[in-house]
């Protein structure tokens, strides 16, 4: 009778997550807060790569966070809804500002699409600049209530950590679940050539649409956990400087496998919190690490991952 | 709606298309010629600025002689893009535009660390005084720059099109392939599709000194404008930058002078939106094979 | 009801006409041969007639269905689906792997359905038939390999494979064997009368290879300067002088006469 494998990615990620588990209670209040923002931050660079995969590369999707945020802060501090309700329904909200958004950019690709995306997040920012009401204008919503379940208060920093880190587990379940499936796959064509996938049934425009939906969802996802960490949100937390991080975590990580972009956003945020005492040299670092990593090392960490792997080991067939 | 604000808005946006003209051509020229897209574009401005600080403000120098040292200065900043960054990602329009997104950073940091990065610089206005014309009133200081953009300009098609160096760029930004195949050695093209870029940048960002306020981030509005009057206008067409730059400048000085400064930036930014969605290729641009 | 049935078929491309008013009926269970000098318009047929371009007129019927100007992907569903010129494969994902995609319309993935996989059943289906298909054109051998580590001629048939994968009624061949040598050519040929006797497929084939054309096809459509120039067997083709002069000088019409 054969013996059943471990896939061995899942394997180490269970391993990764043990520790994760015992974390808050060895380290410093403050740790447990970066953690927090860790998991957020892996949520929102997981969803980004769904939409990379399909060769659709965004300036907006650090706007989709901001959409669930204010979703979030708006229903609960405006309608006083629960939890359990309000972060569903972030997503959604966003996932449906995104097909709105969807069907008029998805006319467009490559450098004219990562423009247009960006147009379009520059324009939904700015309706929260102007708006005061519901979105409190340039100085953005306070005040932010707390998450409530039952009887568990979340204003503990361990209870958020560890309600944040199963939302981060579910989110990063159902994207590997889809990254693995035929629409993951079929994501995947429509980079890899476009009009074969076409051609073979693939409706190129409903995928793209999907990818785009699916990844707006899950940012929408983090944008309420984030509300609710930050307890105040204003449209500053969201500009292109944000995204820019978000691009530098999956440069570096690499967006060929699911696991690319989860190291990045592991590695820089690692080296984040080391280079603190940098202070204002911080973006400088970072700037230098984006353009290296963009001129030198083009696959990213996963790659040299690879390439150590496939030296030592012997490659192996099959696709990522 | 009186007729002496029509007035004064128009002259101020010729002002305002003037400045977008100057920073604009630069980003068409050096995409039309090699799809170099170049997120740092409004730290070239920026450092143009701070070369007016540092010759004029805190030198001493002559202010026209400080925006003409601008250009070199910048252009090599520009040439320094191209070598660094743009070589390597050729072929790749994302990743050299993300990787100057980088090299923004570098120099946003490395000029706030030179000159401080709190209170803005004030650099003191050369040419005091205003003049009035045909009702509208308008600073010498901003009206200097409308013959600066048509003088730079004229040179720059003058370049384009009498010059053999010039000519070789243009024969590029058609078709590239072509042109290597005849001769034309793309890397030295690029390289001063950046030298002008860069140059153009940084004089318009010097003659802004005495205008706007100086800091670090001064570029980071101004290269959002651009891009979006480049793509408006046609990514790699310097006639539809030109176009671009006075319609967007239009647009954004009668809706601030009739709401507001943010309602007028989302204008802007959705008639970007639009155009790029009704023809992708800008007011101007060919659609690229 | 006629079973493909262009009517009329006009392309231009801004000041050239690449298409002039083509029409052309083929009968359900043809092998039939579209040929013609370099420019004369076959490949820009393949493109109009299988969605990648939208005719300037005319009407392009399939099972008495209007498909003029649908999007490829709608066109597959119906049953018509073609194959490339270039090598046409999805890199980095094995032979078998690219035949299970190509099983994507019948899969009919949903989201949920790939999130909780329900549709277990549907995936071994399709992973059954995949390997069928496979083992029908012979790929067998080199199921497992990564796409760029295959033979050319293999690459050619695989693109064959995906093809068939999505269950069409009418298959187009575009130059399915350029740049094989003798044996690869034979073989292609082979399987594609195949395809066609065992499978009950309809092929459409663009070709520049005489011989094939001759040897395969009932009926040939000769097409030139993006007109229909001639049509009929290939005795009748071989013999017409219309034909002949388009050919004139060209070295490929002469070998196969």
């Amino acid at each position: 009778m054969p013996v059943p494998r471990v896939n061995p990615e899942i394997a180490s990620a269970l391993a990764l997550l043990a520790v994760l588990c015992i974390a808050p209670f060895i380290v410093s209040e403050y740790r447990v807060g970066v953690l927090i923002i860790f998991f957020i931050n892996v949520i929102l660079v997981s969803s980004y790569r769904v939409v990379t995969t399909t060769g659709d590369w965004t300036l907006s999707h650090v706007i989709f966070l901001g959409v669930g945020a204010y979703a979030t802060a708006i229903m609960a501090k405006n309608f006083g809804w629960p939890f359990w309700l309000t972060l569903p329904i972030s997503g959604v909200a966003t996932a449906a500002v995104a097909m709105m958004v969807a069907f008029p950019l998805l006319r467009t690709k490559g450098f004219g699409f990562f423009i247009g995306s960006f147009a379009i997040g520059e324009f939904i920012r700015h309706v929260w600049i102007k708006f005061h009401d519901p979105f409190g204008g340039p100085r953005g919503m306070i005040s932010i209530p707390t998450v409530e379940i039952g009887e568990i208060d979340f204003y503990d920093s361990i209870n958020f950590y560890f309600l944040t880190m199963i939302i981060m587990v579910v989110a990063l379940g159902v994207i590997y679940r889809l990254d693995k499936s035929r629409i993951g796959n079929a994501w995947k064509t429509i980079y890899l050539d476009e009009d074969l996938a076409e051609s073979i049934g693939i409706h190129v425009f409903h995928y793209r649409a999907t990818a785009f939906a699916v990844a707006a969802f899950f940012a929408g996802i983090a944008g309420a956990m984030f509300a609710h960490l930050n307890g105040a949100i204003d449209p500053h937390n969201f500009e292109v400087d944000t995204m820019v991080y978000l691009v530098i975590w999956i440069v570096v990580g690499g967006n060929a496998t699911f696991w690319g972009p989860i190291a990045g956003v592991s590695v820089m945020s690692f080296i984040f919190e080391l280079s603190r005492p940098l202070a204002e040299w911080r973006p400088l670092l970072f700037g230098v690490i984006l353009i290296i990593f963009l001129t030198v090392l083009p696959g990213g960490l996963e790659m040299i991952y690879e390439k150590v792997r496939s030296r030592f080991f012997g490659s192996r067939a099959g696709a990522g | 709606m009186d007729w002496g604000t029509i007035v004064q808005s128009l002259a101020n946006a010729v002002v305002l298309g003037s400045i977008y003209a100057m920073v604009a051509v630069g980003l068409a020229l050096a995409f039309g010629v090699m799809q170099m897209a170049n997120f740092a574009h409004g730290e070239f401005f920026m450092l143009g600025a701070y070369v007016v600080y540092v010759l004029y403000a805190l030198g001493g120098m002559p202010f026209p002689v400080a925006v003409i040292m601008a250009f070199p200065i910048v252009a090599a900043f520009g040439l320094a893009t191209e070598r660094l960054i743009f070589r390597p990602t050729r072929g790749n329009v994302l990743a050299g535009f993300m990787a100057t997104a980088g090299a923004a950073f570098v120099l946003q940091v490395l000029v706030g660390q030179m000159w401080g990065v709190g209170l803005m610089r004030s650099v003191p206005t050369p040419y005091m005084g205003a003049t009035d014309i045909a009702g509208a009133h308008i600073s010498w200081q901003r009206l200097i720059i409308v013959p600066a953009m048509v003088v730079m300009v004229g040179g720059l098609r003058f370049f384009l099109h009498r010059v053999r160096l010039g000519k070789a760029l243009r024969a590029c930004a058609q078709d590239a392939e072509a042109a290597r195949l005849q001769g034309i050695n793309l890397n030295r093209i690029t390289a001063v599709a950046m030298i002008i870029s860069g140059g153009f940048a940084g004089v318009a960002g010097a003659l802004m000194a005495p205008i706007a306020p100086v800091t670090p981030y001064m570029g980071h509005t101004f290269a959002i404008t651009a891009f979006i009057v480049v793509i408006v206008g046609g990514m790699a067409s310097i006639e539809g930058a030109l176009l671009a730059s006075f319609l967007l400048g239009f647009i954004h000085t009668f809706v601030t002078t009739y709401f507001d400064n943010v309602i007028a930036t989302m204008v802007g930014v959705l008639f970007m939106a639009i155009v790029l969605i009704v023809k992708p290729s800008g007011l101007l641009g060919r659609a690229r094979a | 009801m006629a079973f493909f049935e262009v009517e009329d078929v006009t392309k231009r491309f801004g000041g050239l006409t690449a298409l002039d008013s083509i029409s052309m009926s083929v009968a359900e269970g043809e092998i039939r041969g579209v040929i013609g000098p370099n420019g004369a318009g076959k490949t820009t047929f393949f493109n109009v007639v299988s969605g990648l371009y939208k005719p300037t007129s005319g009407s392009i019927r399939f099972k008495d269905r209007e498909i003029a100007g649908m999007r490829p992907s709608k066109i597959a569903a119906l049953g018509l689906v073609r194959t490339f010129q270039r090598v046409a494969l999805f890199e980095k994902f094995t032979v078998l792997e690219n035949v299970n995609i190509a099983r994507h319309l019948q899969a009919k993935e949903t989201l949920t359905g790939a999130i909780f996989g329900t549709a277990a059943k549907r995936e071994r289906d399709a992973l059954q038939r995949a390997k069928e298909i496979i083992k029908f054109l012979r790929l067998d051998e080199v199921a497992e390999e990564l796409t760029r580590n295959l033979a050319h001629g293999h690459q050619r048939v695989l693109n064959v494979a995906m093809a068939l994968a999505t269950e069409p009624k009418l298959l187009m061949l575009d130059e399915p064997v350029a740049g094989m040598n003798s044996t690869e050519t034979l073989i292609m040929t082979d399987l594609i009368r195949k395809i066609r006797d065992e499978w009950g497929i309809t092929i459409l084939l663009v070709e520049h290879d005489m011989r094939t054309v001759m040897g395969l096809c009932e009926t040939i459509t000769v097409l030139d300067f993006g007109m229909k120039l001639a049509e009929g067997g290939p005795d009748e083709i071989r013999n017409n002088q219309d034909v002949i002069d388009a050919y004139l000088g060209a070295d490929e019409f002469d070998a196969a006469s």
